[in-house]
C-alpha cells in the first residue's frame, strides 16, 4: 500500500517537474520577449519622435488642421507624440505575441502567422485614416473661409457636413481594408448616401417645392443686388 | 531648349540685321482687337516726340488672340517700327499646390509669360529702355511716353510705376496693406499702384530675369503683385508717373475679393522671406521722384455699402475664430474680439490694430502655422472691417481726408516695426 503510495507521488512529482521543466524555458521565453518589446518599443518611439520632430511633422498637421481636431476630442497629446505611442505599442504587441506563441497553447496556435498576414491591412487602415482625416479637415478649412468670405450665414454647418462627409467615408473605407463586416458596411455607407441624397431629392423637388423656389428666389435676387453692390469699389 | 532661348529665336528670326536697337516697347495681347490699333498708335506717337531718333522695335506677346490683333499691330505700327510677334502659353506653367490663378486687369491670361518675353528680348538686344503697355487702354495719349520713356532715357532712372487718380475709395486693399507695409519695410513712399503702363531700364530687365520669381510659389502670384517690390528691394532707382484717369476695357471687379487678396498680399509675404535682409535694417521711409503732373486724390466715387463690410466682418469674427486664433497674437485677438460688439455705424478698427493684425499675418505666414492660401483668405473679414473703418471714419469728409488717414496709417506701420522684426527673428 505504502510503495503504491510512494510510486503515485513519485510519478506525480516526475510528471509536474517535467511539466514545469518543459513550462519554464517557455515562460522564460515569454518574459525575455516582453523585456525586449519594452525595449525595442521605447527605441522606435524614440527614433520616430526624433524623425517626426526633425521634419516637423507636428507644424504640418497644424498646418492641416489635425492638431486643432486632436485637441477637439480631448487629446493634449501633439500628432508626434501620438504617433510615438502608436509605434511603442505596435512593436510591444508584436513582441508579446511572439511571446504567447512561444508557449506553445493550443488556444493561440497560429496566431503570430495570422497576426503577421493581417498587418498590412492594418497599416494601410491607419494610413487611410490618417489621410482622411487630414483631408477632412483641409477640405472643411477651405469650403469655410470660402463661405464666409461669400457671407453665406450657414457656413459653419456646410463645413461641419463636408468634414463629417468625408470622415464618413474614411471610415467606411477603413473598415472595408480591414475585412470587417465588409458587405453591411458598404451596403449601410449606399443606403445611407442614397438615402441622403433621395431626401434631399424628394425635399427639394417635391416636399419644399414652394420654399425651396421661394429661397432659389430670393437668392438668385439677392445675388443679383448683391453683385450691383459688390462691383461698387474696385479693391486693387 | 528653354522657354526663354525659344522666344529669343523666334525674334531673332523675325528681326534679321536690325542693327542695335535702343527702345523696347511690349505689349501684351489677347483678343484686344477693339482697342489696341489706338494704343499703338498713341504710343509711336508718344516715342517720336520723345526720342525721335532712337531705334525702336514693338514685341507683341499674344496669349493666342482669335480676332487678328497681331495684324492691327503690325498695321497700326507702320514701316517706321518695327515688329515681333511671340505666342506664349496662357498659364500653361502653372500648377502646383497653391491654386491661386496669377489675375490681371489686363485680362491677358499667362501675362507674366509675356512679361518675360519682352525682358529676355530687352536683355539679348541691350536696350536701353523697356517699355511695357496694355492693349486694353482707353485713357492712354501719347504724353504717357513723355512719363514713362524720357525718365529712364535722359535721367538713368531703373523703374516708373504707374500712378492714377481714383475715385475716393478706389483701390483699398493697396491703400490698407500694400502700400503702408511696403513702405514700412522698404522705405520707399511709393503708392504700389499697379497695371496698364510701366517703363523700365535695360538693367532692370536684366535684373528681373535673373531674380527666382518665374517659376515655383512666386510665380503663382501675378507679376503686378510684385514687379515694384523687387525694383524697391533691389535697390533700384524707382520713380511714379502720375498718368492721369485708368480707363481700360474689362476689369478684375467680377473677381472674388478673397482671391484678389490672396494674390497681392502672398506676394508681399512671399517676397519678405527674400528680402530679410534687406527690410530688417531699413527704417522710415524717403519719397520717390514722380514724373508728370501732381499726383491729386481722385473725385468722389460710387456709393459703398458698408454695411455688408461690417456684416463680412462680424461673421468672420463668428465663424472664423479658431483660424484667427491659430494666426494672431492673444493680445491683437482680444483687441478684435472687442471690436464685436460695436453697432455698425460705430464701427472703428484702430489703425494700431490693423498693423498689429497685418504683422501677426506675415509672421503666421513665415511660420507656415496654417496652410497659407487658406491663411491668406482668413484675412479677407478683416480688410473688410478695417475699410468699413476708412469709409465711416471719411465719408462726411472732403477726399483729402482719405489721404490723411492713410498717410497716418503708413506711419503706424512705420512706427510698429519693431513689433514685426523681434518676432520675425525669434520664430
Amino acid at each position: 500500500m505504502s510503495t503504491l503510495w510512494q510510486e503515485a507521488m513519485l510519478e506525480a512529482f516526475h510528471e509536474t517537474s517535467l511539466r514545469i521543466a518543459h513550462l519554464l524555458p517557455k515562460l522564460m521565453a515569454l518574459l525575455t520577449f516582453l523585456a525586449l518589446g519594452l525595449a525595442a518599443g521605447w527605441l522606435v518611439k524614440l527614433f520616430f519622435l526624433r524623425v517626426l520632430r526633425a521634419v516637423r511633422f507636428d507644424a504640418l498637421c497644424e498646418r492641416f488642421g489635425l492638431g486643432s481636431s486632436l485637441a477637439k476630442t480631448g487629446t493634449n497629446q501633439s500628432p508626434s507624440h501620438l504617433i510615438g505611442r502608436l509605434s511603442f505599442w505596435l512593436v510591444f504587441l508584436l513582441f508579446a505575441f511572439m511571446g504567447i506563441d512561444a508557449l506553445d497553447l493550443r488556444a493561440t496556435a497560429n496566431m503570430m502567422s495570422l497576426i503577421i498576414a493581417f498587418f498590412p491591412e492594418m497599416l494601410a487602415a491607419v494610413l487611410l485614416l490618417f489621410f482622411g482625416m487630414l483631408l477632412a479637415n483641409f477640405i472643411a478649412e477651405a469650403a469655410l473661409i470660402a463661405t464666409v468670405n461669400a457671407q453665406i450665414q450657414e457656413a459653419r454647418i456646410i463645413a461641419s457636413f463636408i468634414r463629417w462627409g468625408v470622415l464618413i467615408f474614411t471610415a467606411a473605407m477603413v473598415l472595408t481594408q480591414l475585412g470587417i463586416a465588409k458587405e453591411i458596411v458598404v451596403a449601410a455607407f449606399s443606403i445611407m448616401f442614397g438615402g441622403v441624397m433621395l431626401a434631399l431629392a424628394i425635399a427639394v423637388g417635391l416636399g419644399g417645392q414652394t420654399i425651396a423656389r421661394d429661397v432659389l428666389e430670393q437668392r438668385l435676387r439677392r445675388r443679383k443686388v448683391e453683385k450691383v453692390e459688390k462691383d461698387n469699389i474696385s479693391h486693387i | 531648349m528653354t522657354m526663354t532661348e525659344t522666344v529669343w529665336r523666334e525674334v531673332r528670326e523675325q528681326l534679321g540685321d536690325r542693327g542695335k536697337i535702343e527702345v523696347l516697347i511690349g505689349i501684351p495681347t489677347f483678343n484686344n482687337a477693339k482697342t489696341v490699333e489706338p494704343v499703338v498708335k498713341a504710343v509711336t506717337a508718344g516715342i517720336s516726340k520723345v526720342c525721335p531718333r532712337a531705334s525702336v522695335l514693338v514685341v507683341n506677346a499674344d496669349a493666342g488672340s482669335q480676332d487678328g490683333t497681331p495684324e492691327i499691330i503690325k498695321q497700326a505700327a507702320g514701316p517706321d517700327y518695327p515688329t515681333a510677334f511671340v505666342q506664349h502659353l496662357a498659364g500653361g506653367f502653372l500648377s502646383g499646390p497653391i491654386s491661386l490663378h496669377a489675375l490681371s486687369e489686363s485680362g491677358v491670361p499667362g501675362r507674366e509669360h509675356a512679361f518675360r518675353a519682352f525682358f529676355t528680348v530687352a536683355e539679348e538686344l541691350q536696350v536701353k529702355a523697356c517699355i511695357v503697355i496694355d492693349a486694353n487702354l482707353r485713357s492712354l495719349t501719347s504724353d504717357w511716353m513723355e512719363i514713362l520713356l524720357r525718365p529712364v532715357i535722359e535721367q538713368g532712372v531703373d523703374y516708373v510705376a504707374p500712378l492714377f487718380r481714383r475715385a475716393r475709395y478706389e483701390g483699398s486693399l493697396t491703400n490698407c496693406i500694400i502700400y503702408p507695409l511696403s513702405r514700412a519695410l522698404y522705405g520707399k513712399q511709393m503708392r504700389y499702384q499697379t497695371g496698364c503702363g510701366y517703363g523700365f531700364s535695360g538693367k532692370l530687365a536684366s535684373l528681373y530675369l535673373a531674380k527666382n520669381v518665374w517659376e515655383g510659389e512666386a510665380a503663382h502670384y501675378g507679376i503686378d503683385s510684385w514687379l515694384t517690390t523687387v525694383a524697391v528691394a533691389e535697390g533700384c532707382e524707382v520713380s511714379q508717373g502720375f498718368l492721369g484717369t485708368k480707363i481700360h476695357d474689362g476689369t478684375l471687379n467680377g473677381i472674388e475679393l478673397s482671391l484678389l487678396l490672396a494674390q497681392a498680399v502672398g506676394a508681399l509675404f512671399h517676397l519678405m522671406e527674400g528680402y530679410q535682409d534687406v527690410w530688417e535694417g531699413s527704417t522710415g521711409s524717403s519719397p520717390v521722384p514722380q514724373f508728370g503732373p501732381p499726383y491729386e486724390p481722385g473725385p468722389e466715387g460710387a456709393a459703398v455699402n458698408v454695411e455688408r463690410m461690417v456684416r463680412g466682418f462680424q461673421q468672420g469674427l463668428r465663424d472664423l475664430l479658431p483660424i484667427w486664433e491659430i494666426i494672431l497674437a492673444p493680445e491683437t485677438l482680444d483687441g478684435i474680439l472687442s471690436l464685436g460688439l460695436v453697432e455698425a455705424e460705430e464701427f472703428r478698427f484702430p489703425a494700431a490694430l490693423w498693423v498689429q493684425t497685418i504683422y501677426d499675418f506675415a509672421l503666421a505666414y513665415h511660420e507656415k502655422a496654417l496652410h497659407r492660401e487658406h491663411l491668406l483668405k482668413s484675412l479677407t473679414p478683416l480688410y473688410l472691417g478695417r475699410t468699413a473703418s476708412l469709409i465711416l471714419e471719411t465719408r462726411e469728409g472732403i477726399p483729402e481726408d482719405v489721404e490723411r488717414v492713410i498717410e497716418t496709417l503708413c506711419e503706424t506701420f512705420e512706427r510698429m516695426k519693431p513689433y514685426l522684426t523681434k518676432r520675425w527673428r525669434f520664430s
